[in-house]
C-alpha cells in the first residue's frame, strides 16, 4: 500500500477511467448484448407472451437430460436498467446508483404524470431509506439487479433461482398456465414460461409493487414481464447469462420499456469453498428504519444490550422464550466462545 | 513498476468492491461517512453472517464496540481474503471506522488491521476509508481529521 506521488497519480487517472467504465454500464466487462425490442408493440404483457408461445408452436419439451444447465454460482452484471431509464443528468455528469449526484433530472415521458410525481416525492426525501431494511424480499424486478449470490436450476417442470439476498427465491413454471388461490400478489409474482431449445421465455404477473432498485421509481401492482433468457458462451469460453426484459405497466409507465440484464459466474466464490446461506435477518441484522419529526425516513444502528438487539451468534432469548436462558448447548456458533450480551 | 501494477490492480479491486459493496440492502445514513476514526483492542466476536459481517471489540477501558460491514460473499474475493476464521476472540487489532452520528460506540468498518499490520477491508459503501491510513498509522495519528490537519 505504499505509493510514490507519480504512482498515486497515475492510479487515480486508471481509477477515474475504472469508475467511468463501471458508470457505462455498471460492472461492464464484455460490452453489453444488444435489446432485442418486441416484434410489434403488444398492449399487455400476457399478449406478448402469448404471441411467442404461438410462434414457437408451444416450444421445446426437455427431458432432464435435455434441460440447459446453468449450475454454479452467478452475480448480477452489466445492464441497461434502474435510474439509467429514468433519470439524465443535464451536464454529463455520472449518476449516482440511487440516482443520487448534481444536475440530475427525472426524465420527461417516461413515466406517467403520477409516477413521476411520486418519483419526485421520493428524490425529494432522499435516499437514507430502504425498504429492504427490514429483510423483505426484493422481488421483482429488483430481483434482477441486486447483489449478492444466486444459482440457478432448472428441470423440464419448474426453474428455481435462487438470491440469497433477502432469501428471494424465484419460481418457473414451465409449460404451465398461471395460477393465484392465494388471492393476494406475492414479491416474486408468479412466473410460467417455456423453452425453445436453449432459451427460456418467462411471463410473471401478480407481482407486489417495487422498484427497479433503491431509489429508482415505484413499480405499481399492475408491473408484469416477458423474460427472454439464455446463456452464451464468450469469447474467452466463459459464460454469462443474458436476460432480454420487457417491463409492462400500464400505471406507472407511459410505454413498456425493454432492458438487458447480465449475470457472471463466480468461480472464485466456488474454489474459496463459500456456500449459499440465507440471510439470518432476525438474529443478524441491526439496522432498523425510522422516521423523523419532518416525516423523512431514514436509518439507524442497534448496539448490544440496546432493545430489540440481534444477536448474530448467541443465544437469541427472543427465539426460544420457552426454554431456560442457561440451556446448554443453544448458541448459534459452538466453534467459538464469544458471545455477546 | 511491479509494485505499481500490484497498486493499481488493488485500486481498481478497491473500486469494484466499493461500487459493489455499496449496494447494500439498507442506506448508510446512520454512519458518518466523513469521520475516520482509530481504535484499538481486543476482538470479542468475527461474526461472518450474512448479510452484514460483524465486528464486536472491547477497548482499553472495557467499552464493547460494534462494527457493521459488508457482506461475507463480497469478503471471500477480496485481498486479503477473509473467512469466518479471520479474526478471534482474544485477538488484538486496530479498527479504522466511520463512527455512528450520534456518538454511541460504533460505526461502519473501514479497515481492521492485525498485529502483522496486514489491512483487511470489509468495509461496505457504510465507510470508504483512505488509502492513506497505513501512513497515518505509523505516524501515530488517530483519526483522519489529526492526519489531514497536520498536514496543512
Amino acid at each position: 500500500m505504499k505509493f510514490t506521488v507519480m504512482q498515486s497519480a497515475l492510479a487515480c487517472g486508471l481509477l477515474y477511467i475504472a469508475v467511468l467504465a463501471q458508470a457505462q454500464p455498471p460492472g461492464s466487462r464484455v460490452p453489453l448484448p444488444d435489446v432485442v425490442q418486441p416484434p410489434k408493440r403488444f398492449a399487455t404483457s400476457t399478449e406478448h407472451y402469448q404471441y411467442l408461445y404461438d410462434y414457437h408452436d408451444g416450444g421445446t419439451v426437455h427431458t432432464y437430460e435435455s434441460v440447459p444447465k446453468w449450475e454454479g454460482l452467478w452475480a448480477a452484471d452489466a445492464n441497461n436498467s434502474g435510474n439509467q431509464l429514468f433519470l439524465e443528468s443535464t451536464n454529463g455528469t455520472p449518476i449516482g446508483p440511487f440516482g443520487e449526484g448534481e444536475n440530475i433530472n427525472i426524465k420527461k415521458g417516461v413515466l406517467t404524470p403520477e409516477y413521476e410525481a411520486a418519483f419526485q416525492y421520493r428524490r425529494d426525501l432522499g435516499v437514507d431509506y430502504d425498504r429492504l431494511t427490514s429483510c423483505e424480499p426484493a422481488g421483482m424486478p429488483r430481483w434482477l439487479l441486486e447483489p449478492y449470490v444466486r444459482d440457478f436450476f432448472n428441470t423440464p417442470t419448474q426453474s428455481l433461482w435462487t438470491n440469497d439476498l433477502g432469501n428471494d427465491t424465484r419460481r418457473i413454471y414451465i409449460n404451465q398456465e398461471h395460477k393465484n388461490i392465494d388471492g393476494t400478489h406475492y414479491a416474486a409474482g408468479d412466473s410460467v414460461g417455456f423453452w425453445v431449445d436453449d432459451m427460456l421465455i418467462v411471463h410473471t404477473v401478480d407481482i407486489y409493487p417495487g422498484d427497479y432498485f433503491r431509489g429508482t421509481p415505484p413499480t405499481s401492482n399492475q408491473f408484469e414481464t416477458v423474460e427472454i433468457w439464455r446463456m452464451e458462451t464468450l469469447n474467452n469460453g466463459t459464460h454469462r447469462l443474458v436476460n432480454n426484459v420487457t417491463f409492462y405497466d400500464a400505471l406507472s409507465l407511459v410505454n413498456p420499456i425493454t432492458v438487458v440484464y447480465t449475470f457472471r459466474p463466480q468461480p472464485e466464490l466456488e474454489a474459496a469453498g463459500f456456500r449459499m446461506r440465507y440471510w439470518e435477518c432476525a438474529q443478524n441484522d441491526n439496522t432498523y428504519l425510522t422516521i423523523d419529526a419532518d416525516g423523512k425516513p431514514s436509518t439507524q444502528y442497534r448496539l448490544p444490550g440496546e432493545a430489540g438487539y440481534a444477536d448474530p451468534r448467541g443465544i437469541d432469548t427472543r427465539r426460544n422464550p420457552d426454554l431456560p436462558p442457561d440451556l446448554v448447548g443453544q448458541e448459534k456458533s459452538p466453534i467459538f466462545n464469544d458471545a455477546v450480551q | 513498476m511491479k509494485n505499481f501494477l500490484k497498486n493499481v490492480a488493488v485500486a481498481s479491486l478497491v473500486v469494484g468492491t466499493a461500487m459493489e459493496s455499496a449496494i447494500a440492502h439498507h442506506s448508510f445514513a446512520m454512519f458518518d461517512r466523513g469521520r475516520e476514526e482509530l481504535l484499538s483492542g481486543k476482538v470479542v466476536r468475527w461474526a461472518f453472517n450474512s448479510p452484514h459481517i460483524a465486528l464486536y471489540m472491547e477497548t482499553a477501558d472495557g467499552t464493547l464496540y460494534s462494527f457493521e460491514g459488508a457482506a461475507p460473499p463480497s469478503l471471500i474475493s477480496r485481498s486479503p481474503s477473509m473467512t469466518g476464521f479471520t479474526f478471534q476472540p482474544g485477538q488484538e487489532v486496530k479498527v479504522v471506522y466511520c463512527p455512528l452520528h450520534d456518538g454511541r460506540p460504533g460505526g461502519a468498518v473501514g479497515y481492521i488491521i492485525d498485529a502483522a499490520g496486514t489491512f483487511y477491508s470489509p468495509n461496505d459503501g457504510g465507510c470508504g476509508p483512505s488509502r492513506d491510513w497505513e501512513k497515518w498509522l505509523a505516524a501515530g495519528y488517530t483519526s483522519r481529521a489529526e492526519a489531514e490537519k497536520a498536514a496543512k
